[in-house]
């Protein structure tokens, strides 16, 4: 055994070596497997507390509800307007693009009868979900902005940001619809209840968790992307006030405007800290709805 | 007779909301018809185009203030290409780890801390991490690599790692957790270990899924903005190393669109890159839902 050619590592070894190589290896592995999920957790939790660590004392409420001031503007004050502006882009985009994706998750789900239709359009609407909002922006520029004339304003990064909460909404709607027992469905309809009853006193009851959960990744994702808003409804600096027709200023263009013309990085923190901290308390608000809000889980 | 006529209302109240949510579900998909089209037509891409579409990628530079002006996107695209597969490279191993400790290694009350936290990493906003590239990786490259400005293709393939990581991560977790219990039961039982378990049976039989979260990777970054913007430096030089400043075709699109004239060339130009975007990213979204059939139509047989 100890003379033979050494063909492999093993070859020489008896058998509870390389079984205890073997378990070795496995070890080694489980514990990168360990170190990746380490990293994992990691990220997030340092890139918050940084934000977190560095923006805190920037942050006091007259930075929130101040316009922005000192020379150059921006330097000094606070960042009411984009607040204000970013939350009136997201309401507009939310009153538009729900009601369109409700229906469009009841009739894949519920009414729909062609099976063939239903897939089509499913993939059309993840086509929709998956293309860069860079690509809505530009799309946005020319429609909203410059074919119908609304020029640079609220209503049309409003209706930017609705197109690309639309297909989210409408993929959450349909699959927290979808997963619901078809029994529920069969005892309505068996009752004699239209489909439209079955639909408002059980499934959208049943489906709500699913629906809010929906909402939030939606709006979350619209509130925190500069890209489409760039161009069809931001504006470096405004005085307040909101008017469909009248360009606003958000939270991430400002952030981006402060960092990439130098104008201050203290505001830059602040700023960010506020959009990181407004996303994330909205998120577990919603978590926390959904935990204690009644109707039966499923 | 009224519970005819209520018994009528109600059949014709059911339908009216079925032709509303028909309505609906159709305006929101026409807008996709739409924006392919209207990014399409404002390209002015033609039969004209095809024929120059060698000088657009590859010959001409990008010098819109040049006597006569040129309008190429090389650098563009090598940019894109550069910044996409270093994420890709760097999110790939780690995702796939993190997406076999998640099904197989992690005890429950670990899985239940990681699944926040990755879903937080993916809230955050790429101004955001833009940002936190900037105050993070730029000042200090400046010292580090000696460099009058810290941007630069490498920060913003780092940063851009970070971001499509949760993405890959989770579609990962999602396809090795696909893979049917007694097929792992079957491999213990022989005595092997769950390093040769993961090899040989795990990857094996999630490789589908495996390839989507790559997809899905690589399209949220190939369409990623406002950190490659912030971060890859923007310049219209075409980079030569990791550590040179360029310009990633959505960088582009996002400084140059404002101040461009409505349908000049320039104008076309960009809308035309656009559209290549567009066209590769919807590819891609086709690819992903292909494998994702298959891969539901072997595990249902």
């Amino acid at each position: 055994m100890h003379n033979a050619a050494v063909l492999s590592p093993t070859a020489n070894m008896t058998g509870s070596e390389t079984y205890r190589l073997s378990v070795l290896r496995d070890r080694l592995w489980r514990a990168a497997l360990w170190f990746c999920g380490f990293i994992g957790f990691l990220l997030p939790v340092s890139i918050i507390s940084y934000l977190v660590f560095e923006g805190i004392h920037r942050v006091s409420w007259s930075f929130l509800v101040d316009y922005p001031k000192g020379t150059p503007l921006g330097t000094q004050g606070g960042i009411w307007p984009a607040v204000e502006g970013s939350l009136a882009l997201a309401s507009i985009g939310l009153l538009v693009a729900f009601p369109l994706a409700l229906g469009g998750g009841l009739y894949l789900s519920e009414y729909g009868r062609s099976q063939r239709f239903n897939e089509t359009v499913r993939f059309l609407v993840e086509c929709l979900a998956a293309v860069p909002s860079i690509i809505y922006g530009l799309f946005g520029y020319a429609f909203l902005v410059v074919f119908l004339k609304f020029g640079i304003s609220l209503i049309a990064g409003g209706l930017v940001l609705a197109l690309i909460m639309f297909p989210i909404l409408l993929i959450a709607i349909q699959e927290s619809l979808r997963s619901i027992d078809d029994a529920y469905r069969e005892m309505g309809l068996s009752l004699g209840v239209t489909r439209f009853y079955l639909i408002r006193r059980v499934l959208l009851r049943k489906a709500w968790r699913g629906i809010v959960a929906g909402i939030v990744l939606a709006v979350g994702h619209a509130v925190g992307s500069a890209a489409p808003v760039l161009f069809t409804a931001s504006i470096y600096f405004s005085k307040g006030g909101l008017g469909l027709d009248r360009p606003v200023m958000t939270l991430p263009t400002h952030l981006y405007n402060l960092v990439s013309e130098a104008i201050s990085f203290d505001q830059a923190f602040g700023t960010a800290l506020v959009l990181i901290a407004g996303l994330l308390i909205f998120n577990a608000s919603a978590t926390l709805l959904r935990r204690l809000g009644g109707g039966s889980a499923q | 007779m009224i519970r005819h006529f209520l018994a009528k209302t109600l059949y014709w109240s059911d339908a009216a909301v079925k032709k509303l949510s028909f309505l609906a579900l159709g305006t929101g998909v026409a807008f996709l018809l739409l924006m392919i089209v209207f990014v399409l037509r404002e390209s002015s891409l033609g039969l004209g185009f095809a024929m120059n579409l060698f000088d657009f990628l590859v010959r001409q530079p990008w010098a819109p203030m040049a006597t006569p002006p040129s309008h190429g996107i090389f650098h563009a695209w090598i940019s894109t290409l550069v910044v996409t597969g270093l994420s890709l490279g760097l999110a790939i191993p780690l995702g796939f780890g993190i997406g076999l400790f998640l099904s197989e290694v992690a005890p429950r009350w670990v899985q239940q801390v990681m699944q926040p936290a990755l879903e937080v990493l993916a809230g955050i906003p790429a101004v955001v991490y833009g940002f936190f590239g900037y105050v993070t990786l730029v000042r200090n490259f400046e010292t580090w690599f000696d460099m009058p400005a810290g941007e630069c293709l490498l920060i913003a393939g780092l940063i851009l790692a970070v971001m499509v990581l949760p993405f890959v991560a989770s579609t990962a977790a999602e396809a090795f957790r696909g893979v049917a219990q007694d097929l792992r039961e079957m491999a213990y039982g022989l005595g092997v270990t769950q390093l040769y378990v993961m090899r040989r049976v795990l990857f094996r039989k999630a490789l589908p899924g495996l390839f989507a979260a790559v997809a899905l990777g690589l399209a949220r970054a190939l369409g990623e903005t406002l950190a490659v913007l912030m971060l890859a430096g923007n310049t219209v030089a075409v980079p030569h190393s990791l550590l040179d400043r360029g310009q990633p075709l959505t960088a582009l699109l996002t400084t140059e669109l404002g101040e461009t004239v409505v349908h000049s060339d320039k104008y076309q130009a960009l809308f035309a890159s656009g559209f290549i975007l567009l066209i590769v990213v919807l590819g891609i979204n086709v690819m992903i839902w292909t494998l994702k059939h298959r891969f539901l139509e072997r595990s249902h047989a």
